[in-house]
């Protein structure tokens, strides 16, 4: 398809994250975009399109983060502008159609938000009653429903998700930036962590933070003429099955995951065995089970043998967030995924480099998913260095 | 209203209160597309399969099976707070809709995927009576 390899990221901005109180959800907004902006080696007139992650109401007292407020803070003036509110992950996708429909030239894509420090739960909603009125809260709920008819349908369960917990942590221990970047975690501990919605676990949950990232994405020209490795959008896909969690048969797969992998793995043109690594969007542990299964890399049931023997972990066969991701570094949604891959691809992730360091295979291309709702939304992004 | 009821309340609308007219007489009502016959909930205008507005409401038998649960350990409202550990489950009605309801009468580490269940009612307040289940033994 056209697109294999025309687009490139060119940029990453970071913030402080995790607890990291007295700041504004605006504020990592702007500070992720001015350092991904400065990572490329942009001048911000030059950034001519803005997609702001997902939308959140402000907490007390804060400004509501609408596009417009963010782009007057971060100097842009774009050409184009887009929010989305819920959880739709066509980011990506949507600021290659404005680059190739030639309205913008560089698009930056930002997510932020400040839910530890604000005091935001994500469990309290009340909104539909139809689920409250039986005490029904959140997107732990929603996942444990998944993950419990997964383990009735393949007989998945706890053992094959400590692998997941703990492998993860094992890269978070090499991330200095990583939340848990300190906090080793064994097989015991995982076992030991209280039921949240059972049968999920607080470690199985991901973790919730304060912070922002933002990305740049440009053509392929473009990014040839910048300072970094030029790192190509190979694929995308998406599939978005859409049905709520009390209405949906696919919880225990195949998920958007299936046909959104297909799609991305025939336009970059390539099979699963030409990817080095993964990032794979891991709101619970039961999401990473899931999303390689339906992806390909192991049978319905089979994933438990398949991360036995640290297939994940720093030196396996199969490096899968190699941040820590959302479970141990940190909660920015899909660009956990998507700048990690970028950074390691571009070589510059220090301890947890993957390659010779971490006894890994030096990477040329990597697998990243992101999805929303409870498995209702789904985006597959292949990305590779030139 | 019973002040001591601490938990939400149902806020009926116009696609969905005919359902809570129904419960409060404690039969479980659902949308049935006089065209292809789909049993739907949650409650549209439309068949989203045929698209047909022809619509009638027929009384569900009240029994199906555990599609799938959650036992809740962590308090997300204070109403529930004296009910934890408590299940909320998907269930499969014999009339083909999934509907999201409470598991009783059963130790939720007793609860599976698949058992048979049949409706029970809870009159929460005047106004709602809610459909629960519990396992059929």
């Amino acid at each position: 398809m056209g697109l294999k390899d025309k687009y490139a990221i060119v940029g990453v901005g970071y913030t402080p994250q995790g607890r990291v109180p007295d700041r504004t959800a605006l504020s990592f907004h702007v500070e992720a975009i001015s350092n991904a902006i400065k990572d490329a080696g942009l001048r911000r007139e030059e950034v001519d399109g803005l997609i702001c992650y997902r939308h959140f109401p402000p907490l007390g007292g804060e400004p509501d983060v609408t596009p417009y407020l963010v782009a007057q803070h971060a100097g842009l003036v774009p050409r184009v502008i887009s929010q989305e509110a819920n959880c739709a992950r066509s980011q990506l996708l949507n600021a290659m159609g404005w680059l190739d429909a030639g309205l913008c030239n560089y698009v930056v894509i930002s997510y932020a938000h400040n839910p530890l420090s604000g005091g935001r739960s994500f469990g309290q909603r009340t909104d539909n009653y139809t689920k409250a009125v039986f005490g029904q809260f959140g997107a732990t709920s929603g996942y444990a429903m998944a993950a419990r008819r997964a383990m009735h349908t393949f007989h998945t369960g706890p053992d094959t998700w400590k692998h997941i917990a703990v492998g993860q942590r094992k890269w978070a221990n090499l991330n200095p930036v990583a939340v848990m970047n300190d906090h080793t975690m064994t097989y015991e501990d995982y076992f030991s962590s209280r039921w949240v919605v059972e049968p999920l676990r607080l470690f199985d949950n991901c973790l919730v933070t304060d912070g922002g990232r933002a990305y740049i994405v440009t053509s392929v020209e473009r990014a040839k003429a910048l300072q970094h490795p030029v790192v190509t959008v190979m694929g995308i896909g998406q599939h978005n099955p859409a049905l709520e969690i009390e209405q949906a048969t696919n919880m225990a797969g195949p998920t958007g995951a299936r046909l959104s992998g297909e799609t991305a793995f025939a336009m970059a043109g390539i099979t699963l065995d030409d990817i080095d690594a993964c990032e794979i969007y891991d709101c619970f542990t039961y999401t990473v089970e899931i999303t390689l299964q339906d992806y390909g890399f192991f049978k319905p049931g089979e994933g438990e043998s398949w991360f036995e023997g640290g297939t994940i972990e720093p030196g396996g066969r199969m490096p899968v967030n190699t941040s820590g991701g959302q479970l141990s570094e940190a909660y920015f949604m899909g660009l956990t995924q998507i700048t990690e891959a970028t950074m390691q691809l571009m070589g510059r992730c220090g301890e947890r480099q993957l390659g010779l360091q971490t006894n890994t295979k030096k990477p040329e291309i990597i697998l990243c998913s992101d999805n929303g709702g409870i498995l209702q939304t789904h985006s597959t992004v292949i990305l590779r260095r030139l | 209203m019973d002040v001591s009821y601490q938990k939400p309340l149902p806020q009926p609308n116009a696609d969905d209160r005919f359902f809570w007219d129904g419960c409060k007489k404690h039969t479980l009502l659902f949308q049935k597309c006089r065209n292809c016959g789909l049993v739907r909930w949650p409650p549209s205008i439309i068949c989203p399969v045929c698209y047909s507005q022809d619509t009638e409401v027929i009384e569900a038998s009240g029994k199906g099976k555990i599609y799938t649960y959650a036992i809740y350990h962590q308090v997300y409202h204070q109403g529930f707070r004296d009910e934890v550990p408590y299940v909320t489950a998907v269930i499969e009605l014999e009339e083909g809709p999934h509907f999201l309801s409470n598991i009783v009468g059963c130790e939720p580490d007793n609860v599976e995927c698949d058992i048979p269940v049949e409706v029970v009612w809870e009159d929460i307040t005047p106004e709602f009576s809610l459909p629960k289940f519990k396992p059929v033994l």
